[in-house]
């Protein structure tokens, strides 16, 4: 089964790679601008489940990554697909027209990321109380200094004796 | 019942009631809470020791802080607090209210707790053992018949630089100031 989804993916899209874990999960790598056809074509062939999306910060190669992973209930499988966005332009395509559930995901790694989702209906706050000028999960985010200048700052109350 | 408590209870039956009827807000943060359903049930059966779990802060006098305070929680916490009757008793539960513990350098989480309420005893460890709020009870007995577990009086005392503190962490407060501000010192 898995090799029929290879072959139709060749087919169809250039520049994707696809490898092969262990346990015989597919990993998909897309470029940033087919990512939406190729998770519109993945959801036609029966992976209409999108469990998750993350993201992780490769700061040494000047890109996130964003990994959505995707499950099917007739072949009982998971799929891994994973698209590369440069760091210094954080713009991509939301996957909501294709993917319903996708709204609270992205809107949680907007905030943490602060990636900008074009189309996205509301990408307001959805966990932090303050701003940060970094969002808050990227490597270049130093959380030292950061609680330095906001708890460490705030005085004990002083007891009288 | 021993001869000596009989004379405290005829001195000060008040002090007395609430030291017996320690109840507690069913408030959960972190982990810790996990520690209190079993503390709470007949393996441990805290009721021995006067300790119950009360849905509404109107109605407790115990407030067990039980993990990790976020900026969100804190903002909970402290309508939770201002919200209880006194006499009102705070109990930091694991290491994360003493000074953050694993959440030292998190982005989110406050580290001292006493620095927004004050805090009359504190139980170290990460997990501490549902005994340690035994251990704690007992203790905060002895704080109480002493006069020395007066974090509510310091609340009172110390209002204005609590709650610039609090400003200071979550920003504008939604709620009107619950004791006079004395404006100068602050």
């Amino acid at each position: 089964m898995d090799n029929s989804i290879k072959r139709k993916l060749k087919a169809i899209f250039r520049g994707i790679e696809i490898s092969t874990e262990k346990n015989g999960r597919l990993v998909i790598s897309v470029p940033m601008d087919s990512t939406g056809d190729v998770l519109k074509s993945l959801k036609d062939q029966g992976y209409i489940h999108l469990a998750l999306i993350s993201c992780v910060d490769w700061i040494d190669k000047e890109k996130l990554e964003l990994v959505y992973i995707l499950s099917s209930y007739s072949e009982n499988d998971h799929i891994i697909l994973k698209t590369n966005i440069p760091r210094k332009k954080l713009d991509f395509r939301t996957v909501i027209d294709i993917f319903e559930n996708a709204e609270p995901y992205e809107r949680e790694i907007h905030e943490l990321f602060g990636i900008d989702f074009k189309g996205h209906p509301r990408q307001i706050p959805l966990f932090l109380e303050r701003d940060y000028e970094i969002p808050p999960f990227r490597k270049d985010f130093d959380t030292r200094k950061y609680v330095k200048e906001y708890f460490d700052e705030i005085p004990f109350v002083k007891e009288d004796k | 019942m021993d001869r000596n408590v009989l004379t405290k209870w005829f001195k000060q039956p008040q002090k007395m009631g609430n030291k017996y009827s320690l109840w507690a807000v069913y408030f959960c943060t972190g982990c810790g809470i996990i520690e209190v359903p079993p503390v709470i049930t007949t393996r441990w059966d805290a009721e021995r020791f006067g300790v119950i779990p009360v849905g509404s802060p109107r109605q407790a006098n115990l407030f067990l802080i039980t993990g990790y305070v976020s900026l969100k929680t804190l903002k909970a916490i402290i309508r939770t607090y201002e919200q209880m009757p006194e006499p009102k008793y705070t109990v930091g539960f694991g290491s994360c209210p003493i000074n953050g513990g694993m959440y030292w350098d998190s982005y989110n989480t406050i580290k001292h707790l006493d620095k927004y309420i004050p805090v009359d005893g504190w139980i170290a460890g990460c997990m501490p053992r549902p005994e340690a709020i035994f251990i704690a009870v007992t203790h905060l007995w002895t704080l109480i018949d002493k006069e020395m577990a007066n974090g509510y009086k310091k609340y009172r005392e110390k209002y204005t630089y609590y709650r610039k503190n609090q400003e200071r962490a979550l920003g504008k407060l939604a709620w009107p100031p619950l004791y006079n501000i004395n404006k100068r010192n602050g």
